[in-house]
């Protein structure tokens, strides 16, 4: 009965923790939608198989919120049209790319100005890696049909192929868009942006109280020092904080702080992948990214993290041990 | 049910999670649960979901069965977190992570300022032992501490504290051995005031700082039993 009364704070814990970041990537997601009706800035965005997830990476820096927070603005993003790889790229890098979770790493370790260059670059690679696998699949294969149709919307029908346009006649011309004619589209109104936020922050609440639930349950039958027992070896002890990254999914602006309770005692491998894969794979994300990718390009991104961060750990072993 | 009862559960669920957030932070349930640091976030967000759930009580608007059955079940998750307080066990949440090295979750390695002993918190004291070793530098000081009995299994009882740095699931537990008073069995999850003196034992082959308990009193959970 303790155990479960300790999971339900815990539960408690994450949720009131996460809720107001969510709330504020809501907003940024909505103020975007007013900002720019039909999402016409967003299609203009670079498209370069390189440029586009550098270009979402750097917005991190503009809306520096965390994981939780970047989900409703990656699924803003491509609702509006943006570029696969520059929301993917914002999706997978801002989380760590952002002058908060940045500042935190430089307080949590200012004696390791290693870490305070890896963990920015690892984030950059691992976007990138992940942005590279993830534009293999076909966006009908990638993302949430309801963001799909959404997406859809909001591009030039002569960008659609004619399955997958659901209207107009075969063989006829498309209607000019607003960007060929250079007129803009009308701004919705305040209310209708605030009841789609209102909706949005609900639909996404409801998934983040289920991954908070499973993270308070796996971390409360789940001993941390079973995690940490392989501490001193190199490449289990990247896999055992992995693992741990995954189960405690803590915010990324104050995970620094909490791998300093155990820094010490780990290889610096597996304290550089603590801190890159938490931000994009965890627990209490699981039931988020389901609003923007399907179920296969969820578990594709789960492995492709992981095996890219286990690399990236074992190569920086190989460096400093 | 009606059709303007319906449009209704949108605004409702939205006032729900916004007094979650508010009454958790007047309540002081916040500071059991989240550092200082995140309170007015958090009190703040709720302030705004209410007044976001005024505005869409306003203008209720016409939405799908799939939605409303979403936004009814998001109303019944609000009411059970507004409703079923956390009362975590302090000494189960630590015994599950005795792995981490030290008691850590802390490196802070030295205090800037050090307090006179007498007026030492039980966190100071774990800091301070941390960054000088020694424990016949401590020998015969004053102790006056409170803390959470920690039990864990086949060791004997400390006095402990939670350090937290984000959430509760992040809580890492610092803790002081104790020499208890002979027939006195501390109780897991207890809280106590302790005042006494730092004494030296030999454990495990080493010395090490030990309180020696001369006067014991329960106390209730401080109102803000997190220490940063």
């Amino acid at each position: 009965m303790d155990r479960l009364a300790t999971a339900w704070a815990i539960f408690q814990g994450l949720l009131l923790e996460a809720l107001p970041f969510l709330l504020i990537g809501v907003l940024i997601s909505g103020l975007t939608r007013w900002l720019t009706p039909g999402g016409l800035w967003l299609q203009q965005l670079p498209r370069q198989p390189l440029l586009a997830p550098l270009t979402g990476a750097a917005m991190g820096f503009a809306l520096p919120a965390c994981e939780c927070g970047n989900v409703p603005v990656a699924r803003r993003l491509l609702a509006g049209g943006a570029p696969i790889g520059t929301a993917l790229g914002f999706l997978f890098a801002a989380p760590v790319l952002n002058p908060i979770v940045l500042a935190s790493t430089w307080a949590a370790f200012p004696d390791q100005p290693w870490l305070l260059a890896a963990r920015p670059l690892a984030a950059l690679l691992l976007a990138l890696a992940l942005t590279a696998l993830l534009q293999q699949l076909s966006e009908s294969q990638l993302l949430e049909p309801g963001l799909l149709a959404e997406r859809r919307l909001n591009q030039p029908l002569h960008k659609l192929g004619l399955l997958e346009r659901r209207s107009g006649l075969i063989g006829a011309t498309p209607p000019p868009t607003p960007a060929a004619t250079g007129t803009t589209a009308t701004r919705a109104d305040l209310n209708s942006v605030l009841e789609h936020c209102s909706r949005e922050f609900l639909n996404l609440a409801t998934l983040l109280v289920l991954g908070c639930a499973i993270a308070a349950l796996v971390q409360t039958l789940l001993p941390r020092s079973w995690l940490l027992l392989v501490g001193g070896t190199p490449t289990l002890s990247v896999l055992g904080l992995m693992l741990m990254a995954v189960v405690v999914s803590v915010c990324s602006s104050v995970d620094a702080f909490l791998a300093l309770g155990f820094a010490g005692q780990i290889t610096p491998g597996a304290l550089l992948a603590f801190l890159v894969l938490g931000p994009v794979v965890d627990l209490k994300l699981l039931g988020l990214f389901g609003v923007v990718l399907r179920p296969r390009a969820i578990a594709l991104t789960a492995a492709g993290a992981s095996l890219t961060v286990l690399l990236i750990g074992q190569w920086v072993n190989l460096l400093l041990l | 049910m009606g059709e303007s009862a319906t449009a209704l559960i949108r605004p409702l669920a939205l006032a729900l999670w916004g007094s979650v957030l508010l009454s958790s932070s007047l309540s002081g349930r916040l500071d059991l649960l989240l550092r200082g640091a995140f309170h007015p976030l958090v009190g703040v967000s709720g302030v705004l979901l209410l007044a976001l759930a005024i505005q869409q009580a306003n203008r209720p608007s016409p939405s799908d069965r799939r939605s409303r059955r979403r936004w009814s079940l998001s109303c019944l998750l609000a009411l059970a977190v507004l409703l079923v307080p956390p009362n975590p066990s302090f000494s189960d949440l630590a015994a599950n992570r005795s792995g981490d090295p030290g008691g850590a979750g802390d490196q802070q390695t030295g205090l800037e300022f050090q307090l006179p002993p007498g007026q030492r918190s039980l966190t100071d004291w774990v800091r301070l032992l941390r960054s000088q070793p020694d424990p016949a530098l401590y020998a015969d000081d004053p102790v006056n501490i409170s803390g959470f009995v920690l039990a864990r299994p086949g060791e004997p009882a400390q006095l402990a504290r939670l350090l937290v740095r984000c959430c509760l699931a992040d809580a890492s537990p610092v803790g002081l051995p104790v020499r208890w008073p002979r027939g006195f069995r501390p109780q897991a999850d207890q809280w106590l005031a302790i005042r006494g003196r730092m004494g030296v034992e030999r454990h495990d082959g080493r010395w090490q700082s030990v309180v020696i308990a001369r006067q014991i009193r329960p106390i209730p959970r401080p109102p803000r039993p997190l220490e940063p």
